[in-house]
């Protein structure tokens, strides 16, 4: 199954996880399933209207999935998939 | 002409060159390289975790000028990490734009350092990239060191609309990211900066990153904390980069978004150079600067993990502030302190306590709470509005 990474700003609603292994085919039906399993998770990832907040990116093997098939970029077990958001510290 | 650098006789050189023989010796770097650095203008925005050790590279490398630009004053909690500053600083309440231009007179007396104490925004970010600036020229490059999105999306509004470089770079906990713009300035193919007839423009940071994340989403660093080597890693990444532009070697700039994070031991290089094609973004693409015309810009900030808010006057309202006649009147009230750069007051208020320093442009941050109202009510009460 392709390994989801969580970053360290949503990791407290996901059980404090760095990494989830979910099934699924789709970069879509990873996060929906992870949206289920940790429904505090799924509010900070995704906007009212079911599209993924904006200052939130994902990649898969570091390639955005804008510049892919969105959230319907296939994957395999050996994909890797991150989230990442913007940091604004400094 | 071209030069081998790393045929550089370190006793032929001129005083003023010879300390920076090391560097020459890279390829593309080379006594050029330096000549460009030493007539080079970075501006640094911000002089924390991140603009401490941007400013203090930068000055070794010899750029020529820095201006460095920040808001605030030194605290006991900032020397783990903010590596210009000491206990000397704290104790004289010191600001830390004044403090860094201080550390670099004595690191390097070759360069010319322009501190200013004040919070960038909207209104003043085009002046202090030397846009319409009698004291200086358009800057070269400029450098982030901010702790908010809100700056940073005036910074790249700024770099955007001028065809500025922009390093960005942001660190938390023990995560961070930095990424080098070279901004492009009309559509694709017509640009006139030499790095769009290069062909080597990219995305700028609204290409990659639409929205800002909001309050309450992100840890801070009071909830995350911060290591110093996360932020050491981002500023010095970020300053290779800035090396790299300011002395023309645009085409070895990474292509990639930097993002680690040291807890996890991953580092990643994110491929981010579709953006501009894909995104249709509205300020690099669409020419519109939103931050720069102040559509989201705020007069109240609630400072990172200070249990602090920063009430910032709008333009035009800037005034010079008259320290003895407001410490006069606040003594009665509590501890004053004042010195040239600022004033400071501990005021209790309807039974709660506030530390409140105002900046000689009226600027004040009230620290005891985050909320904007009740600042601003202290704000009004003891300084005046």
């Amino acid at each position: 199954m392709p390994t989801v990474t969580i970053p360290a700003a949503l990791r407290p609603q996901v059980d404090g996880l760095s990494e989830i292994t979910v099934a699924g085919a789709s970069v879509g039906e990873l996060l929906l399933k992870l949206k289920d399993q940790y429904p505090a998770f799924g509010a900070k990832l995704y906007k009212a209207d079911g599209a993924l907040n904006r200052f939130v990116n994902v990649y898969v093997n570091n390639e955005d999935i804008r510049f892919m098939d969105d959230l319907d970029t296939q994957v395999t077990d050996r994909d890797e998939v991150a989230i990442i958001p913007a940091i604004a510290g400094g | 002409m071209a030069i081998t650098p790393h045929t550089i006789d370190q006793s032929t050189l001129p005083p003023e060159l010879a300390r920076y023989h090391r560097q020459m010796l890279l390829p593309g770097f080379g006594i050029e390289g330096q000549k460009k650095l030493m007539s080079s203008t970075a501006l640094v925005v911000g002089c924390g975790a991140l603009g401490t050790v941007i400013v203090n590279m930068l000055a070794r490398a010899g750029v020529g000028h820095i201006v460095v630009v920040d808001r605030d004053f030194i605290e006991m909690t900032n020397l783990q990490r903010q590596i210009l500053f000491d206990e000397q600083d704290v104790k004289d309440a010191i600001p830390k734009a004044e403090a860094a231009k201080r550390k670099i007179a004595q690191i390097n007396s070759q360069v010319k350092v322009t501190a200013i104490v004040d919070d960038v925004n909207h209104t003043n970010i085009e002046k202090l990239a030397g846009i319409g600036n009698d004291a200086y020229g358009k800057v070269d490059i400029i450098v982030d060191g901010v702790d908010n999105f809100e700056t940073r999306y005036i910074a790249n509004d700024c770099a955007v609309k001028h065809g500025i470089p922009y390093v960005y770079g942001g660190s938390v906990g023990t995560v961070g990211a930095a990424y080098a713009i070279l901004p492009h300035t009309a559509p694709l193919g017509t640009g006139e900066t030499v790095w769009e007839k290069a062909g080597l423009a990219t995305p700028c940071l609204r290409c990659i990153y639409e929205q800002a994340p909001p309050p309450g989403v992100n840890p801070t660093c009071d909830t995350a904390g911060v290591i110093g080597p996360a932020v050491s890693i981002v500023s010095n990444y970020q300053v290779a980069e800035a090396l790299k532009i300011l002395t023309g070697n645009l085409d070895r700039l990474s292509r990639t978004m930097l993002s680690f994070d040291l807890w996890e031991n991953t580092f990643r290089q994110l491929k981010v150079q579709k953006a501009y094609d894909v995104a249709e973004c509205v300020c690099c693409k669409g020419r519109q600067f939103e931050f720069l015309d102040g559509m989201f810009g705020s007069s109240t900030t609630t400072l990172c993990g200070r249990n602090a808010v920063q009430i910032t006057p709008k333009a035009g309202e800037k005034a010079q502030m008259n320290f003895d006649e407001i410490a006069t009147r606040l003594r009665g009230m509590g501890t004053v302190t004042a010195n040239k750069f600022m004033l400071r007051a501990d005021i209790v208020d309807q039974g709660n306590p506030y530390e409140l320093t105002v900046f000689s442009d009226g600027r004040a941050i009230v620290r005891g709470t985050k909320e904007a109202n009740v600042a601003r009510s202290v704000y009004a009460k003891y300084i005046g509005g």
